[in-house]
């Protein structure tokens, strides 16, 4: 056992400590660090954005190398605060306006390829998804089980006709599919909860007070 | 209260304690556990071995310490196997809270090969041999203008340097010289990366990502438009068994330890659902 000396490893190993107490029920103490976690994310970020976007991006040549086109964005950016102005909240339309036209122009297309394109042609029964399933001589079983799965899935939300006959069957396998999905999921989120808790824990028994490495 | 109710309603503090117990325990006497390295990890670590010596190893770190515990270990192997290799790394985050651990990877990964380095031409330079170009928001921008030109995204590294003036810059302009992308991400921005770079540039990309995020992942790898994927601890420790078995890199293996807690813990929360359960059908059937 090898107990850091350093101050800033008992204080994150407090904070964690502080943390864990919400466990037995919420009191002081969690309470405290996550303020102090709130209030040193929100401090980190608005220096970072100060010092290096709107500083070197925006005032600097603005204001000292003197081109004036930055004014634009300087008149822009300032709209969104008119939001706090009853008269002129109106106004806040326009960077929204812009913002929302570049995301969308910019991410429709792209949704588009990547994810519906893409997405049905790895699909369809072809060669080249038999052997991406890395499942050799069974590529063609799990191409076909997937091929049926979308199927059957998507029936199940197809409301504009009533579950019966061959939908009712199809829609009853679609569920079989939805249920194994988030099974998948569930498993995988719990996964990542406990190495969340494993990677504190290694840091309070390593850093901290040094049982393990 | 009997049996039956005791089951139904154990204490949420009892299964927090015996988790921790379960949790603490191998990680204080540490078991061995194969690791047994699955084909998305396999399909990344090969992407990353057959890199062109003409390309760099472009690696964006998107992750805080919230997803510390399970994306820092992809970092550190990823790094350890392109450093190896002597393959050129780009280093870059899409957010800000990433930029220290990122710092910290980089500098931890660089000390352990200039530790053992015996010449200049043996160690690992910055400029030379990896940038860290830093943080350029929103994410959408650096994506976009990269495929055009990476100097005049990151005009400046993250240590303040004129990028255009590293030696490693004078060969790599844009996407055309870099041979894979890792995304090593809590979020969304693997998508971006095949939305934006992929599909307009023709950017290989490869994914670090955690568990959470592995069911809406898997079928951009099934579909090829990921060349690899790693998922949480498990991948994390995946990659680290290539690394030592195929590079004989013999480091700390942060994943690879854990890996007996995260089996005693999912062993632990199955039988509490399963008590639970068998609670649940007695109270039926007595109904």
């Amino acid at each position: 056992m090898n107990i850091s000396l350093d101050p800033w490893v008992w204080i994150s190993a407090l904070l964690s400590l502080a943390i864990f107490s919400f466990l037995y029920k919420d009191n002081p103490f969690y309470k405290f660090a996550e303020h102090v976690f709130v209030g040193a994310a929100n401090g980190y970020a608005v220096t970072f954005y100060w010092h290096n976007i709107l500083v070197p991006s925006l005032f600097d040549p603005l204001f000292r190398q003197g081109k004036l086109i930055y004014i634009l964005s300087l008149i822009i950016g300032v709209l969104y605060f008119t939001r706090f102005i009853p008269r002129l909240s109106w106004l806040v339309r326009i960077p929204i306006g812009i913002t929302i036209g570049y995301y969308t122009g910019a991410s429709i297309p792209a949704t588009i390829q990547a994810n519906i394109i893409k997405q049905i042609q790895g699909t369809i029964l072809t060669k080249e998804n038999f052997l991406a399933w890395h499942a050799g001589n069974t590529g063609i079983l799990w191409s076909i089980i997937l091929f049926i799965g979308v199927l059957c899935t998507l029936s199940y939300f197809y409301f504009s006709k009533e579950h019966k006959g061959l939908l009712k069957i199809s829609s009853r396998i679609g569920i079989i599919f939805i249920m194994v999905g988030f099974g998948a999921a569930f498993g995988y989120t719990v996964m990542a909860r406990v190495s969340l808790l494993i990677g504190r824990l290694q840091y309070l028994l390593g850093p901290w007070l040094g049982i393990i490495k | 209260m009997n049996l039956v109710d005791l089951m139904l309603k154990i204490d949420r503090r009892i299964i927090y304690l015996v988790l921790a117990v379960v949790v603490i325990l191998p990680l204080i006497i540490p078991s061995v556990q194969h690791v047994r390295v699955m084909p998305p990890v396999e399909k990344l670590y090969n992407a990353v071995d057959t890199i062109p010596v003409d390309k760099v190893l472009m690696i964006d770190f998107d992750y805080d310490p919230q997803t510390q515990p399970e994306l820092e270990p992809m970092a550190l192997a990823i790094l350890r196997h392109a450093f190896k290799k002597r393959i050129k790394v780009l280093a870059l985050s899409l957010y800000v809270q990433p930029l220290g651990l990122a710092k910290a990877a980089l500098d931890q990964v660089v000390g352990e090969f200039n530790a053992e380095a015996k010449s200049r031409a043996d160690s690992i330079i910055y400029g030379r041999d990896y940038i860290f170009l830093g943080w350029q928001p929103p994410p959408l921008v650096p994506i976009l203008g990269m495929g055009e030109s990476i100097t005049n995204v990151y005009k400046k590294d993250y240590y303040g340097n004129q990028t255009d003036t590293l030696p490693l810059m004078k060969r790599v302009k844009n996407y055309n010289q870099v041979g894979l992308l890792i995304c090593i991400s809590s979020g969304d921005p693997p998508l971006w990366w095949v939305g934006y770079a992929q599909n307009r540039f023709g950017l290989k990309v490869g994914v670090g990502c955690t568990a959470v995020s592995a069911s809406d992942y898997y079928p951009y790898l099934q579909t090829g438009q990921f060349s690899g994927l790693m998922v949480g601890m498990k991948g994390a420790a995946e990659y680290e068994e290539l690394v030592e078995t195929r590079l004989a890199i013999y480091k700390h293996r942060k994943a690879s330890t854990a890996l007996p807690s995260l089996t005693y813990a999912h062993l632990v929360m199955m039988i509490f659902i399963i008590i639970g359960n068998i609670g649940y059908f007695i109270k039926r059937r007595k109904k």
